[in-house]
Parts: structure tokens; C-alpha cells; sequence
């Protein structure tokens, strides 16, 4: 008996239209979804130093643990919005910072926004509308399996007559292979960030000097300056950190530029594992999308100085609460003292507490946000089990911090 | 459990209070009628204090995507205005966008049990109620808007009978857990998807062919005779366009005598008379309201300094974007069914344009006789920070300390204005009416506005001041279903409030055709755009239908 209409949370596209046949993803689904729904549990114990407890012992036992830090960090989470708004109660409660581990691409592109704004659009708008579409930096499919078939080529597109033209501009070995991507701009991978400036600058009528593929970057600023609605996508890992402020910049600026007189819209790749969720849910709890700490009282935001990653290779932290449910990674290896809350196929570790946690979406019914920020999704419970969700783990927690407070 | 109010001063409109001493009585949640000699659990004596039923915000962006958008841009305010956590409160930070438990700690402090969201678009819906769900301590709901979605534009523009744009409206409303329908610049959000900067009221929309004055027409009737208490929310075509008030009288004739609510009137009764091709226009609009009973509107008073304007109308915003103040801004279309711009903006009175318009909102608020059909509003972030409400409500008590403000602003904009001439000053009856009484009547929230008997027991308790703005900045006990939320600035508890919704009835055939719409062309299926009622359970939302009844114009 198949399941039809099932969400997927892996990636940022959150495909809702998967059907599931003893619990496999049938022809519609996509590499991801397929590896992300055949996870099963290896571990279903909870565990304190070693050994098997009750989830009320081990969110004792966590309470214990993160209460007697002076500064716990609260990361990992890759979670559903219920277990997002449960972690940032607790990252509220212990005075802790919270951070989403691996965020440093998607904080580029937020802090650009903080600072410019932009001129954006949702999945259902650029499937129905764009005409001309340029991908930027990577492969948008191997974020995203099923980019092409949800963005690029829906069934019946409203408003838009044919295929849109759709460009590429990167290096030769992250193009997409896609046959829809008629037109590649090849350039190498240290000269992204001068083939993007200079498609800005062609498009804002300056003139360049010939250097990088001028003519064919010529032509793609005619094209999305005589096109209907034009669509940028980039993947900002693409670039060096260091140049990523400057790429969405100028990106954000091509965006304005061509909008005076037509409509263009952009975004950047991402949002795996409800990554969109975690800032969303984090901007309306606290103010701010990431790198909060509650340490003073109030939330307080710095890219740099609460940057989980970093505060842990730093020492700066003597506690970690690592939630991970819709990844199955394992906190980083550290000796600060663990609290992890784990999917049961993660393998076990050494953390002090280890809670096992189900996965939204197969164990219990959740809610995902996907990439373009506005539409959030329902998944359901494809496999439903007695592990519970990270929200209930974390209410554990916090319900004996309340106790003992 | 009885509690007893003894001995204060009541202005409960609704049940024709106007200040006169009256005992009240709570049974648990609601109000109870009062009988002599009853034994009281508590009792508190407001001798010399004022009671009203807690205020509602008829309309306050206070949470969906746009929001979010508006935090994440605000950054400046978020690292200034912070807010610590308490023994029984959540940390946050924000002030023009309030980070969420903010702005529900924010709102009871003032007195407030309600605040409805005026802008939720039907793609964002799960969001905003997700959103909402961490708003404590008030009652919460939201205006679905509707008039620039391709399936509404497609049946009008194919001729389709009312009954089915009922149906689809009806079913709409349903999906969404909304509360009434809002339309912003009808047809105009879905021409500027396909590059038109502007859409007057009779022009003909890309694509349809469809006029704002049709949307205008289907969507106010499907609301009356769907029964939806609230009449169709209307933000009108050309927002802050000198010379938009003949659109805004336009609109209230296109609505051919269906109930019609303008909402943020300010910023649509601008004229072009004058030197600087900028006028009020408040006078003609007020007249228009003051002639037509079925008309009501909201301000959408501008206070000066600081703000961010969040709206669903990206034509508006697009235009706007070069008064953005810090320089930033961002438009997202969204889903064929809205959109949604953000523009930061600082007030200031020494500028003509924004000095005019705080004399504007001003000239609506006095000028329209009725209390009962204007309601007080900032449009919160968009004029100002609701937050500023004291400050408006003296404002509109006290008239020498309105017009010594008038004589700080802007000098063309003082003899621009007819503000100064204007005598009338609101009692506080006409405050209570205005907050309260009115708002609840206008959305059909039977048990909520008022102090008879049945009503939640949402209440305010005031210290009477000659400074009204002090008076209604810090109640002195704000009570949310018979439990006392904040004591003297103090908040004692963070109970969560009902969310409002309606749940007309609709012909299940129509449902089909939404499919076939949403299987063709949405990245969404239909199972997942509808919301269930258990995920908003699970939420931690408590929904509370207010009663449709069906309505056919003789």
C-alpha cells in the first residue's frame, strides 16, 4: 500500500509529491529523498556515561550537565520548526549560544540582505514565470535532485509560452548536465567572482574591457535585460569566503539594476535540512537568523564571535547540546561535555548524555520550511515509532531545568 | 473561582457603560453577572480606576514571512533594543519589528487582549500561524489576502458565476485558519509581476483583463453573503500616491453598497493641490465615510521616527523604495497568489510630505463623526510602532497638546492642514469605543470588546491621568480570560490567547477545480497548502470559529 503525497525534508526544495511503498520512495523521488527515507535505527537506546536510561534519566542527566555551564552552546540543528522552537527556548533558558552547525554559507547570505534588501521570489513564481534563468557557481542538482523538473520544467508553466533559456556561469567541472542548460560560461574557478562583475557591469551599461568571455556575458545581460521575468540562482559556496560579501553584493546590485525596467529575481542554493526553518524560527523567537547568544540575558548577534564552530575549536564553550535528527551527523569530535540529541541511525558516540531522537517526516509529523522562506510543509509520520522528536527531548530538558531552578 | 472588580469606573460601550460605577464579576474565564451577596475567591478594589474591556488591534503586522523579512533587515534595532528574559518571560528584541514574544508581552502591557494580522498571504499561511503560535499572552488571527491570486483573477475574468467566487473564497478561508479577506491593490501585486508600475482602478490588468473595480466588486460581495462578520479588508490601489483619494472615493463606489473596510485611510486621502503637488485630502474622505453607513476604515497613523513598512503591495513598495531610510529594501514576489515588499522608513516633522501625513491621520480620526466606524491603528509597523498608541490617544484627547505638536512640525505642512481649527477632542468613551467596542463588533467577535455576561474576561485597568498617554502606557491591571497578566508594568503571567478564525460554508464541487488549479501549476499539493487542524493544535494554537451567516441582498 503506497503512501502518496509525502513531503521530503532533505533538501531545500521539500518535494511534496513523493509516494512511498514500504517505506521506499518510488520513481518520483530523487537520490536524497531515496538515502534519506530508507534511514533506519540502528540505536534506539538512551544512554548516560555508557549506559542505558529512561528518557527521563537522560534529560535529567542533560539538565545536570548544561546547568553547571558557564557557557553551553546549543548546535547541530538540523530539525523540524517544533524542535527549533524547543532548542532556542532552552539555548533562552541556560544562557547558552545557539548556532546551526555548518551555517557559514547561508550567513552570507543573510548578512547581504540585512544590509541591502533584495528582489527575490518563490519556487511556485520562478517555475511559472521565469524566461530566463542563469545559474551561478554550481550544479543547483546536486543541492537539489529535482531543481530542473520543479523549477525549470513544470508540466504546464502559467506564464511563460516555451523553455526559458538558462545559462550557466562556473567552473567547466561543476556544470550542471542537465540538457535544459543551453548556454555555459566557462570560466575558471578563481574568475567567478570577475565573470559576475562583469555581467553586472555589461547589464548596467559600462563599458569592460574584453578578458573574460566578454561577448558571451554580453549576450546574457541583453538576454535578461529583454527578458520577461529573469531568474538568478547562485551557490555561494562557490566563491572564497572571503569574496562571498562581494558576489552577493553585486549580485543584489545586477538584481536592482535590471529591475528598473524589467523584472529579475534571485536567491541562493541552499536550505538543506530545514536550514530555512532554523533561521526563520530563530528571526521570530530572537531577532536575529543565527550566532545568538542568550549568555547576557537578551539576544545578542555576532558572525564571528558565536560561531559555533568556532567557539568550539576555541575552548570558548564548556558545554555542547548537539540536536541532529534530519542528519544523522555526530557532534564534532570535542572534549567539552556532550549532551547529544541523535538521530538512532547515527552511530553511537561519546557523549556524556545521548538521547535518541526520531526523524521528522518518518518517525513522527513535523513541519519544514523550504528555501524560498515562505511556504513551510507538513510531513508525516512515514514510519511512525516511539522515539521521541527533538521537541519533546528538549522539553524534558527543560521541564527538569524548571524543576531544579 | 469568583473574582470581583469593585468600585472602578466603567466605559463598556457595548453594553452601554460610559464611566458609571459598576462591581464586576468573573466567573473562571468569562464574565459573569452580578449577584449580591456572592462570595468572591478574590477581590480587588478599583475605586478611582478606569476598566475597559481589553483593546484590539484591528490590524498589526505582527507575524508571517514579511515580518520575518522586516527583523532580518531591522538589524539595527535588534541590536539596540533588547528585551532580557524574566522568571516567567522569553528574551527578544525589537521595537518596529518586535521579535515574537515581544510583541505579544509588548501589546498586554498596554492594555491589549487582541492584535490581528492584516496581511497573511495564503501560500505563507502554515508560517504565519507557526509564527503566530509563539505570540503570547493575546488573542490572535488573520486576514487572508486574496485579489491578486491567479485562480480568484481566472474566474472573474471567465465570467464565473458569484456563487462559485463564494465558494472558492469560502474554501479558501477554511484551508488557511484566516479570519476575513483582505485585498491589497486588487489586480495590482499581479501586474507587477508582469512589469506594470501602476493599475488605476478602472485599467484593465495584464494577462485577464481584469480591473481592480471587478476584484473590488467579487471579493466585497462573496464576503457579505458568505456571512464573514468582517466586511472585505481593503488596501487600496495607489498607496501614497499624491492625488489617490479619488481612487479611495473610487473604491468605496465599487463596492456598490456591500460593507467595505479601508484600511491605513491615511495613507490613501492625499490630494495634489498645492505648491508642492501634495494635499490632504482627509476632509473629502471623512465626508464619504460620514454619508456612507456601510463604510469603515482604520488610519494607519504615522508617529515620527524610526519604522520599517512591511505590505503585501509590491507595486507600492517598489515605488517607495527610494525614501528607504537606512538605504536597503527587498520586494518577493510570491507563490501567483501575492507578494510582499519591505522599506525601511524615518518619520521625520521637519519634512513636508511626512508632517502632512501625521496631520492627515489626524484630520480622518476627527473628522469622521462616528466612533463605531474608525478604528485606532498605526497599521503597526507602517506608520509606527504600536507602541506609540498612548502617545496617539492623547492625541486625540488633549487638543492643546496636539496642537503644540502641531506647531513643531513642518511650517507648509502646519498651514497645509485644517488641524488646528479642529476642536474636538475623543472621551474617553469615544477611546473605548474606537479600542475596543468597535473593532470586536466589526470582526464579529461576539465575546470579546465588551463586559456582559459570557464575554472573556479580557480587561484593562487604567489609573486616571490627566497625561493620557501616561495613563494608558502602564495599566494598572490587564486581566486575559480572568487571569491577571500584568500588575503595574509587571507581567505576571504569559497565558496563550484563541486564534479567531471562520469557517463558512462552501459546495465541495469546488474543490476540484482548486485541485486540477493546483496540480497543473503549484509547487505545493493541495493536501499540503490546506492546513490541518490538528498540526495547529499541535502548534500550541487554540482556534476559535466566529459565527458566518449566509446573507443575500434583497
Amino acid at each position: 500500500m503506497a503512501a502518496l503525497d509525502i513531503a521530503c525534508p532533505f533538501c531545500g526544495l521539500v518535494c511534496d509529491d513523493l509516494a512511498l511503498a514500504d517505506g521506499r520512495v518510488d520513481a518520483r523521488g530523487c537520490a536524497k529523498s531515496a538515502a534519506g527515507f530508507a534511514r533506519t535505527p540502528s540505536v534506539a537506546e538512551h544512554r548516560v556515561a555508557g549506559r542505558p536510561a529512561t528518557l527521563d534519566a537522560a534529560a535529567a542527566a542533560a539538565a545536570t550537565l548544561l546547568r553547571g555551564a558557564r557557557l553551553p552552546l546549543i548546535s547541530g540543528l538540523a530539525a523540524d520548526v517544533a524542535g527549533l522552537r524547543a532548542l532556542i527556548a532552552l539555548a533562552d533558558r541556560l544562557g547558552g549560544v545557539i548556532d546551526r552547525w555548518g551555517s557559514a554559507a547561508q550567513l552570507a547570505n543573510l548578512s547581504l540582505l540585512q544590509r541591502e534588501g533584495g528582489m527575490t521570489a518563490t519556487f511556485g513564481e520562478i517555475a511559472n514565470r521565469a524566461d530566463a534563468i542563469v545559474l551561478i557557481g554550481s550544479d543547483p542538482a546536486v543541492a537539489q535532485p529535482r531543481f530542473f523538473e520543479r523549477l525549470v520544467r513544470p508540466r504546464h508553466a502559467l506564464y511563460r509560452p516555451g523553455a526559458p533559456h538558462i545559462a550557466f556561469i562556473g567552473r567547466e567541472s561543476a556544470a550542471p548536465a542537465d540538457p535544459a542548460v543551453s548556454e555555459r560560461i566557462l570560466v575558471e574557478g578563481d574568475r567567478l567572482l570577475d565573470a559576475v562583475s562583469t555581467l553586472a557591469a555589461l547589464a548596467n551599461g559600462q563599458k569592460v574591457r574584453p578578458e573574460i568571455a566578454t561577448a558571451a556575458l554580453r549576450g546574457l545581460a541583453d538576454r535578461l535585460a529583454a527578458a520577461h521575468y529573469g531568474a538568478i540562482a547562485w551557490d555561494i559556496a562557490a566563491f572564497a569566503p572571503p569574496l562571498r560579501d562581494a558576489a552577493t553584493s553585486i549580485l543584489l546590485h545586477l538584481l536592482r539594476r535590471l529591475t528598473r525596467k524589467t523584472r529579475c529575481v534571485g536567491w541562493p542554493i541552499g536550505g538543506e535540512n530545514n536550514a530555512q526553518g532554523a533561521s526563520q524560527t530563530m528571526l521570530w523567537q530572537a531577532g536575529w537568523p543565527g550566532r545568538i547568544s542568550f549568555a547576557e540575558g537578551t539576544p545578542q548577534h555576532d558572525p564571528w564571535l558565536y560561531d559555533a564552530e568556532r567557539l568550539l575549536m576555541a575552548g570558548e564553550v564548556d558545554a555542547l547540546l548537539w540536536a541532529s535528527a534530519l542528519s544523522a551527523t555526530p557532534p564534532p569530535p570535542t572534549s567539552v561535555p556532550t549532551v547529544a540529541l541523535l538521530a538512532a541511525d547515527a552511530p553511537p558516540t561519546s557523549a556524556a548524555v545521548e538521547i535518541r531522537v526520531g526523524i521528522p517526516g518518518i518517525d513522527h509529523a513535523g513541519t519544514v520550511m523550504r528555501a524560498d522562506t515562505v511556504v513551510a510543509l507538513p510531513l508525516r509520520a512515514a514510519r511512525p515509532s516511539a522515539l521521541p522528536s527533538i521537541a519533546a527531548a528538549a522539553a524534558a530538558i527543560l521541564a527538569h531545568l524548571a524543576v531544579a531552578a | 473561582m469568583i473574582t470581583t472588580l469593585v468600585g472602578g469606573s466603567v466605559f463598556d460601550p457595548a453594553n452601554g457603560l460610559a464611566g458609571e460605577t459598576r462591581d464586576l464579576v468573573i466567573a473562571d474565564e468569562q464574565m459573569a453577572a452580578a449577584t449580591p451577596g456572592a462570595k468572591a475567591d478574590r477581590r480587588y478594589d478599583l475605586s478611582g480606576l478606569v476598566v475597559m474591556p481589553g483593546a484590539i488591534d484591528i490590524h498589526s503586522h505582527i507575524a508571517g514571512g514579511k515580518v520575518n523579512l522586516a527583523r532580518l533587515m531591522m538589524s539595527e534595532e535588534h541590536r539596540e533594543s533588547v528585551t532580557a528574559r524574566g522568571a516567567a518571560t522569553r528574551s527578544g528584541s525589537g521595537v518596529a519589528s518586535p521579535s515574537s514574544f515581544i510583541t505579544g508581552y509588548r501589546y498586554a502591557e498596554l492594555g491589549y487582549t487582541a492584535a490581528f494580522e492584516p496581511a497573511m498571504v495564503p501560500s505563507n499561511a502554515r508560517g504565519a500561524h507557526l509564527e503566530m503560535a509563539d505570540v503570547p499572552m493575546i488573542d490572535k488571527g488573520a486576514y487572508l489576502m486574496l485579489g491578486n491570486d491567479e485562480l480568484l483573477l481566472r474566474f472573474i475574468a471567465g465570467g464565473a458565476e458569484q456563487e462559485r467566487i463564494n465558494d472558492y473564497v469560502a474554501w479558501m478561508l477554511n484551508a488557511t485558519a484566516a479570519l476575513g479577506v483582505k485585498t491589497v491593490n486588487p489586480g495590482g501585486i499581479s501586474a507587477f509581476k508582469f512589469n506594470a508600475r501602476d493599475l488605476a482602478i478602472d485599467a484593465a490588468g495584464p494577462r485577464h483583463g481584469v480591473t481592480p473595480r471587478q476584484v473590488l466588486h467579487a471579493l466585497s460581495r462573496a464576503v457579505f453573503e458568505l456571512g464573514v462578520p468582517h466586511p472585505l479588508h481593503v488596501h487600496c490601489n495607489q498607496l501614497g500616491v499624491p492625488g489617490n483619494i479619488e481612487t479611495t472615493l473610487a473604491t468605496i463606489a465599487a463596492s456598490e453598497g456591500f460593507p467595505l473596510h479601508l484600511t491605513h485611510a491615511q495613507f490613501h486621502s492625499y490630494g495634489r493641490e498645492g505648491d508642492r503637488r501634495f494635499s490632504s485630502a482627509a476632509a473629502l474622505l471623512a465626508e464619504a465615510v460620514n454619508r456612507n453607513q456601510h463604510v469603515t476604515l482604520d488610519v494607519g497613523q504615522i508617529l515620527f521616527g524610526q519604522t520599517v513598512t512591511a505590505s503585501g503591495d509590491t507595486m507600492a513598495q517598489y515605488r517607495n523604495r527610494t525614501f528607504a531610510k537606512p538605504d536597503k529594501w527587498m520586494i518577493m514576489d510570491i507563490e501567483c497568489d501575492g507578494g510582499c515588499g519591505l522599506v525601511p522608513f524615518r518619520y521625520r516633522d521637519q519634512n513636508f510630505v511626512n508632517a502632512l501625513q501625521w496631520a492627515i491621520g489626524l484630520e480622518l480620526f476627527l473628522l469622521i463623526e462616528d466612533p463605531w466606524r474608525v478604528f485606532l491603528t498605526t497599521d503597526h509597523p507602517n506608520g509606527a510602532p504600536f507602541t506609540g498608541y498612548p502617545h496617539l490617544i492623547r492625541l486625540l484627547m488633549d487638543r492643546s497638546f496636539r496642537n503644540d505638536c502641531l506647531k513643531a512640525i513642518h511650517p507648509a505642512a502646519q498651514q497645509a492642514t485644517v488641524l488646528g481649527s479642529i476642536n474636538r477632542e475623543y472621551t474617553l468613551a469615544e477611546i473605548a469605543i474606537t479600542t475596543r467596542a468597535a473593532p470586536a463588533r466589526i470582526l464579529g467577535l461576539t465575546g470579546r470588546g465588551q463586559l456582559g455576561p459570557g464575554a472573556a474576561a479580557d480587561i484593562a485597568v487604567y489609573q486616571p491621568a490627566a497625561d493620557r498617554e501616561r495613563m494608558f502606557a502602564a495599566p494598572r491591571h490587564v486581566f486575559k480570560n480572568g487571569v491577571e497578566i500584568v500588575r503595574d508594568g509587571a507581567i505576571l503571567a504569559t497565558p496563550a490567547g484563541a486564534t479567531h478564525v471562520v469557517r463558512p460554508a462552501f459546495d465541495p464541487a469546488i474543490e476540484g477545480e482548486i485541485r486540477r488549479f493546483f496540480d497543473d501549476h503549484m509547487s505545493v499539493r493541495l493536501e499540503h497548502f490546506r492546513l490541518s487542524e490538528n498540526e495547529l493544535a499541535d502548534a500550541g494554537l487554540r482556534l476559535m470559529a466566529e459565527a458566518c451567516r449566509p446573507r443575500s441582498r434583497a
